[in-house]
């Protein structure tokens, strides 16, 4: 039995299934409450049904987007991991860097044939662990936090704007820099020779298909004012440069 | 009156749940590898995990600071608790709830928004379970075309994929700073060909470099602003 079937076997499936099924419990248990007290507080009904339906459909095309996310990682992780982590917690562009870099730690790669049973482990608990900040802080901040804000001016709707935005995008790009530039380095000096050109130009082809793909999608986005397909953006990016890989058959 | 103490008794119990569940779900999922790892046979190397971190994680843990600030205000307190157990917050939740807000015309820091912001995060986020429990059902029956050798070669750039994809996003956004990160970059993946090998590493003085321009242009710029 290799790796990825043991990750695609029922255990996992099991275990994977339980944390989406209590998360899906408890999202439904804050719907309940905010429903009911909403009412309590005179809500009009019709109104808070107007949001429940909007939301439901707005979600349903990036719920896909999504799907097609779990899709891209199954090949190396198999299916139930990547369902856990993109059903309740991540997103694919987070979830694929980690993996990616702790199997650069453990000096594998994420592709079909490389998986172990000893990486496996690893990997999943760094992707568990580099997205928890968010809840840990909720669980000690939030309610300082809010009420912080309840108490001073009630206007502030964008906090950290100015520089943090740019600061993030400034951070993505450095990021985005690292991984291209390594991708040059491995072609032109492949093999731990310098400039002798001999190393793979596969990942060069997949990052400009992806990035031209990006860019069909912006445009129709964009210009064409198909907002909805921005949903797909990523995902179907990600596929698009992939498929170029096979297309190589390297 | 007595809308406003119904309220705030909601708002305790709703701090007290969140907490609640936020910790389960960090237990869950932090334990989760450690119970795939006996089915396999094998645990997490702690040791790897720690060195993965500090290059990959420290970048994720700005960016969750960062997004715990700017989203926990505009969602409220049970919407903030449930977008951060849930996730995809940029690309779906934050849009979805911020589009709900708007057509009930419901205004940050109200009673009405931290009500409608919750039923829309949760509605999201039901919305995706759903679906992605479907399309995994779907998914079983293809499991021998995805790992046939046809298609080892996708699996295997999922990597670059994703960073064409994000190139793409990120560069347009500021192209000159862009160059410079990445000029660096290329030089030195080139001359010095073994550091391919810890690329994640390398994302730190790209990123610091990156940011320190971006920086050196904010403050151009505010100077310019407040010199006119």
């Amino acid at each position: 039995m290799t790796v990825l079937e043991q990750l695609n076997g029922g255990g996992v499936y099991l275990i994977c299934g339980s944390i989406v099924a209590f998360i899906a419990v408890v999202c439904i248990i804050f719907m309940i409450r905010a429903w009911r007290a909403g009412k309590a507080l005179g809500m009009d009904v019709t109104r808070m049904k107007r949001a429940v339906t909007a939301s439901a459909t707005f979600s349903v095309l990036p719920s896909v987007g999504i799907l097609l996310g779990v899709i891209a990682l199954s090949g190396s992780l198999g299916v139930p991991w990547p369902w856990l982590r993109l059903s309740v917690i991540g997103a694919l562009h987070y979830e694929t860097q980690v993996a990616d870099a702790a199997a650069e730690q453990l000096g594998v790669s994420l592709g079909s044939g490389s998986m172990t049973a000893q990486a496996f482990p690893t990997i999943a608990l760094l992707m568990s662990i580099c997205i928890m900040w968010g809840m840990i802080l909720s669980v000690l901040f939030n309610k300082k936090y809010l009420h912080k804000l309840q108490q001073g001016e009630k206007t502030g709707e964008r906090k950290g704007g100015g520089f943090g935005d740019r600061a993030m995008t400034a951070m993505f790009i450095g990021m985005v820099s690292a991984y291209i530039g390594s991708y040059v380095g491995e072609f032109v000096s492949g093999n731990k020779k310098l400039f002798s050109f001999s190393g793979s130009w596969t990942p060069l082809v997949v990052v400009a298909a992806a990035a031209l793909a990006m860019a069909v999608f912006t445009y129709f986005s964009e210009k064409k004012h198909m907002e909805w397909l921005d949903n797909f953006s990523i995902a179907g990016s990600m596929l698009i440069g992939m498929l170029a890989a096979v297309l190589i058959g390297r | 009156m007595e809308k406003q103490s119904i309220y705030e008794s909601y708002l305790k119990s709703t701090h007290r749940l969140g907490r609640i569940v936020s910790v389960i779900t960090l237990v869950l999922l932090v334990g989760a590898p450690f119970v795939i790892g006996t089915l396999l046979g094998a645990q997490p190397d702690l040791g790897a995990v720690a060195r993965a971190f500090l290059s990959v994680g420290l970048v994720w843990t700005v960016s969750s600071v960062v997004e715990f600030l700017v989203y926990t205000p505009m969602l409220g307190s049970g919407g903030s608790y449930l977008a951060f157990i849930t996730g995809n917050l940029i690309n779906m939740k934050i849009p979805c709830a911020m589009n709900a807000k708007e057509l009930v015309g419901a205004k940050s820091g109200t009673a009405e928004n931290e009500v409608i912001s919750t039923l829309s995060i949760a509605t999201s986020a039901l919305v995706t379970i759903v679906i992605l429990a479907l399309g995994v059902v779907l998914l079983i029956p293809l499991q021998p075309i995805l790992q046939s050798e046809t298609l080892a070669p996708a699996f295997a750039n999922v990597v670059p994929a994703l960073f064409g994809a994000m190139a793409y996003k990120y560069y347009r956004k500021d192209p000159a700073l862009a160059m410079i990160p990445l000029t660096v970059m290329i030089i030195l993946f080139t001359l010095v060909p073994s550091l391919t090998s810890s690329t994640s590493f390398m994302i730190i003085p790209s990123g610091a470099l990156a940011i320190l321009l971006a920086w050196l242009k904010y403050r151009k710029e505010m100077k310019g602003a407040a010199g006119q």
